[in-house]
């Protein structure tokens, strides 16, 4: 058994509760903010010697001066004479804990006075109750990271039952930006999940947006492991490495030619994946993109039809000029052209009920996305997506956004949220679990301005995505600026460094100022906990993810500068085939537009076929080269008489 | 004294004496007869000079701002003394002694290992004229009983005053806790660690007056040991002065060597403003002894011993034991 490190006092002023109580310490006793002690009381209670234990929310340290005037005139003056002085006056460590845990529970009693010792790693699990789920055979403990005090090194648990579900679930992060501690966090727990999530409770994978810089961009590549890393990696039975399996997903530039992610070098190229979808994908979101204030109930009712009756039928109307089938963005125009057109002819003001001028409008609007999200859209219809219903155990699948203007991210994020949904209500994703990571929630689902359509994904997801197994992990830097139902629904809190003005918000009131002080000055790699189990905020440190991290990443695989058509193709291509060359591409590819080359590339792509070369080759139309016409013969010119110079 | 209402020893000591004095009466509060007791007559004595001719001031060498104290101990007592109850007037009083010694270990102190802090209590009755109260011996249920009735040197019993016997029973209470210092000074010089400051004088024992671990320091100067010209000079001395040298050699108590000491600066206070006198054993080169002792007493000016209202005087170690004392007796 340890030294007791400290007594328990309560004074009339100054009172033990049921929930806090208050105890001193010697000069130099290794406690601090977020130590975890554990108090034996000296009468039993129904037969039971009590223990009580609390983590130190607040310390104070004072001396018998009762005015600084005092030690002033003691040392006239000067604080240098002060080292002088034989003797130091008598100082106090007075702490203030708060209760984690009492045992026996009932009955719940102020606490005793008692001698206070630091709580050991057996300690720390029955004050975080975390006994409950660390049963041998039947553990649910998911580590996320090592509580240090005083020489206790105790892993730190978060129940999966409570992180994942059904208990209870998501995550939420909060933190200063530039100190890494939200998407190191997030890499970190991700592979201690991926480590620790109970087999028998199904498989698991992660979808995370990439929604700025290219911090997720190296998630299969391995980072620097320092020896300390590699301590707690040991500690916390996670191996240091990079993830097994990684896919990401991210769709071209607006000029088509080559991917718009900061992973797109030649090497990283294998594990990326376009991401481009056509109008039926799109106009199944179209409200995410249409501005509810520019299109009415009108508009929205045509939008409905087009989507209903045109998009991917035959369509026939004795206004048109010919039959329709419309499955690109191009084949509405031409749809919307043969409808106005036909309107014109009849001088008509409506068609099937809808104003010309609303007719006008959509065709105005619609057509536009392609525009706005070119590079995601496709004119010709081409869909190229995430892998939904064969998503596949402990993989990470990124899509990178972080390039991509507002209005693509929305579309992007909407889609792809909404089809997990839907796969996992029809239970057939490919996993059981799904962990959805999302950074910049001050942007997605803010507190306060017009309901997005992101925000209710978002809302939607907080509120019920437990029950489907769709979890979701967000991060942001202000807390106090996110919706509050995406943050109060999420069961666990991490926060890394805070901003001083974001903890002088309300929400923080219920932090003691010594623990918001803490909060303000978080090394890297430290976090604060909130989980349902803790009945107070714990203080972890995590290791490093063991992960290239984004800047180093950009450096080692710098981003590849603009390419022409050949070799955009080129670079496409040869991680199917490496046999492919620039000179085969430019001599398949030199008789035809630009148009016909990128769908001939994405076709490819998107079929993966055995032989890539006869595959690319198949897709353009055959061309015979033009015979050249034979010349006229010239009639000979009569040469001039010799004495005849002018040829008269 | 304390006017508070019975503490936890009180009551448990008033439980005891009404099984034996049923009629007995409780005083709830402080007793008028704890304020009636005056203490001793302010008396000029003469004494034996031992450095020089006369009494004078002599301005302490190297005295400085780094003038480091070699002091590593404190020694101090404490005694509490209240009127818990009466009979037909006759005061029963309980008396609590207490004494420790703090050892200075990196400039904090802490209570020397070698003897625990010492505490006791007692009831002190006029047994003479309680009998019901004597029938029940020397002790009752392990409350040690003294007579506060007993017969001077002389064979005279104090009357049944009751402020004669309540000063009979202070005075023997201050005895035994004199008794308590006493010991654990003796301890410390059998072991002579260091260097002792003691609250007080020294005189008593014949083994703390003759050692030169312990220096006592006295802070009250009910009795002075100068008159005269020697009394103005002292009364004039600024601060980093000492008197000169003398030998103090009270009936029944042992001879030491003894000197005024100015701690701070008199002017705009009282002459007996930051002014202590010092006692030390016999030694063969007094004045360098009492030049060394005096700037260890100087050093331990800092830090002031406030809150104490005798800050002027009392050096922090002795503050620290009379709060430890108050906190544990």
């Amino acid at each position: 058994m340890s030294e007791a490190l400290g007594r328990v006092v309560a004074t009339e002023r100054k009172p033990n509760t049921p929930h806090e109580f208050h105890f001193w310490t010697a000069i130099d006793s290794p406690v601090g903010i977020g130590t975890i002690v554990r108090v034996d009381g000296s009468q039993p209670i129904d037969g039971q010697i009590p223990h009580i234990f609390g983590i130190i929310v607040e310390g104070f340290s004072y001396t018998d001066l009762q005015s600084p005037m005092h030690d002033v005139l003691g040392h006239d003056g000067l604080p240098t004479t002060a080292g002088y002085a034989p003797s130091e006056r008598a100082e106090i460590r007075l702490y203030t804990a708060a209760v984690l845990r009492q045992i026996p529970e009932e009955p719940l009693q102020p606490v005793p006075m008692g001698q206070v010792f630091l709580a050991d790693e057996a300690d720390v699990q029955v004050a975080l109750r975390m006994d409950s789920y660390l049963k041998e055979g039947a553990s649910t403990g998911i580590p996320v990271g090592v509580y240090r005090a005083g020489g206790t090194d105790a892993v730190i648990y978060l129940d999966a039952d409570f992180l994942l579900g059904p208990e209870a679930a998501h995550l939420n992060i909060t933190g200063v930006s530039g100190l890494a501690t939200k998407t190191s966090a997030v890499e970190w727990l991700l592979a201690s999940l991926f480590t620790h999530f109970p087999h028998e409770k199904g498989s698991i994978a992660a979808v995370a947006f990439n929604v700025k810089g290219p911090d997720l961009c190296y998630l299969d590549q391995p980072g620097k492991v320092e020896e300390t890393d590699k301590t707690l990696y040991e500690k916390l039975k996670v191996e240091p490495k990079p993830f097994g399996s990684v896919e990401y997903f991210a769709p071209y530039t607006a000029k088509g030619l080559s991917l718009n992610t900061f992973r797109n070098n030649e090497e990283l190229l294998d594990k990326v994946t376009p991401l481009t979808w056509g109008l039926r994908e799109v106009l199944q979101f179209a409200e995410v993109l249409l501005n509810k204030d520019d299109v009415d109930a009108k508009a929205d009712a045509l939008i409905d039809f087009i989507r209903e009756q045109v998009v991917d039928r035959e369509f026939s109307d004795p206004l048109l000029s010919k039959k329709h089938k419309v499955q690109s963005f191009a084949d509405l125009d031409a749809w919307f052209r043969d409808v106005l057109q036909g309107m014109e002819k009849k001088d008509g003001e409506s068609w099937r009920t809808h104003h010309v001028a609303t007719i006008r409008k959509v065709r105005n609007r619609l057509s536009n996305i392609s525009t706005r999200c070119a590079g995601l859209v496709t004119n010709t219809g081409e869909v190229s997506d995430l892998p939904f219903g064969s998503f596949t155990d402990r993989t990470v699948y990124v899509v990178d956004v972080a390039n991509l203007e507002e209005d693509a991210q929305d579309l992007i994020f909407a889609r792809i949220v909404s089809k997990l949904r839907e796969h996992l209500e029809r239970r057939d994703l490919g996993v059981k679990h799904l962990v959805v990571f999302v950074d910049e929630l001050n942007k997605y689902a803010p507190g306060d301005g017009q309901d997005t359509y992101v925000r209710k994904m978002l809302l939607d997801i907080a509120e019920r995505g437990r029950y489907l197994g769709l979890v979701l992990f967000s991060a942001q830097q202000f807390r106090s600026q996110v919706h509050r139902r995406v943050v109060g629904n999420s069961g666990t809190a991490l926060f890394g460094r805070m901003d001083a003005d974001e903890l002088s918000t309300p929400g923080y009131a219920v932090l003691s100022p010594a623990t918001r002080t803490k909060l303000a000055t978080l090394e890297k790699g430290q976090l604060m906990i909130r989980h349902p189990h803790f009945t107070q905020p714990i203080f972890v440190r995590f290791p490093r993810p063991s992960v290239m991290q984004g800047r180093e990443g950009a450096e080692r695989y710098p981003q590849s500068a603009d390419v022409s058509l050949d070799a955009a193709v080129l670079r496409a291509l040869r991680p199917l085939d490496p046999t492919i060359t620039l000179p085969w591409v430019q001599e398949i590819t030199a008789l035809y537009s630009e148009e016909e080359i990128i769908r001939a590339r994405n076709a490819t792509l998107l079929a993966r076929p055995e032989n890539v070369k006869a595959y690319f080759s198949a897709q353009f139309r055959k061309i015979i080269p033009a015979q050249a016409a034979p010349r006229p013969l010239a009639a000979s010119i009569r040469s001039a008489p010799e004495n005849d110079p002018y040829g008269f | 004294m304390n006017n508070a209402g019975p503490d936890t020893a009180s009551r448990a000591v008033l439980r005891l004496l009404r099984q034996w004095l049923p009629d007995v009466s409780v005083i709830d509060g402080a007793s008028s007869l704890e304020q009636a007791i005056a203490g001793d007559p302010p008396i000029l004595r003469s004494a034996q000079l031992v450095e020089g001719g006369s009494i004078r001031a002599v301005r302490i060498p190297d005295l400085t701002r780094e003038t480091t104290s070699e002091f590593g101990a404190f020694l101090d007592g404490t005694q509490n003394v209240r009127v818990i109850a009466h009979h037909f007037g006759l005061p029963i009083v309980l008396g609590t002694v207490s004494a420790a010694i703090r050892v200075r270990v990196n400039r904090r102190f802490t209570t020397w290992g070698h003897q625990t802090p010492r505490v006791e209590r007692k009831i002190y009755a006029p047994l003479r004229y309680i009998p019901g109260l004597a029938a029940a011996g020397s002790s009752i249920q392990g409350w040690q009983i003294v007579d506060s009735s007993t017969a001077d040197k002389d064979g005279q019993y104090p009357s049944e005053h009751p402020v004669a016997l309540y000063e009979k029973a202070t005075r023997a209470v201050d005895r035994d806790r004199e008794a308590l210092e006493d010991q654990l000074a003796e301890e410390w010089c059998v072991r002579g660690e260091a260097p002792l400051f003691v609250d007080g004088g020294i005189s008593r024992s014949a083994r703390v007056s003759a050692s030169s671990c312990a220096i006592g320091v006295i802070k009250s100067h009910r009795t002075l040991y100068v008159e005269g010209d020697a009394l103005r000079i002292v009364m004039g001395l600024r601060r980093g002065e000492r008197s000169s040298i003398f030998r103090v050699s009270p009936r029944s108590r042992h001879s030491v060597l003894s000197w005024y000491l100015r701690l701070r600066e008199a002017e705009g206070h009282d002459p007996m403003w930051g002014l202590v006198r010092v006692e030390a054993a016999d030694c063969e080169r007094p004045a360098e002894r009492a030049d060394e002792v005096s700037r260890w007493i100087i050093a331990e000016t800092s830090p002031l011993a406030l809150p104490d209202g005798r800050w002027d005087k009392m050096s922090y170690g002795i503050r620290d034991c009379e709060e430890f004392l108050r906190a544990i007796s």
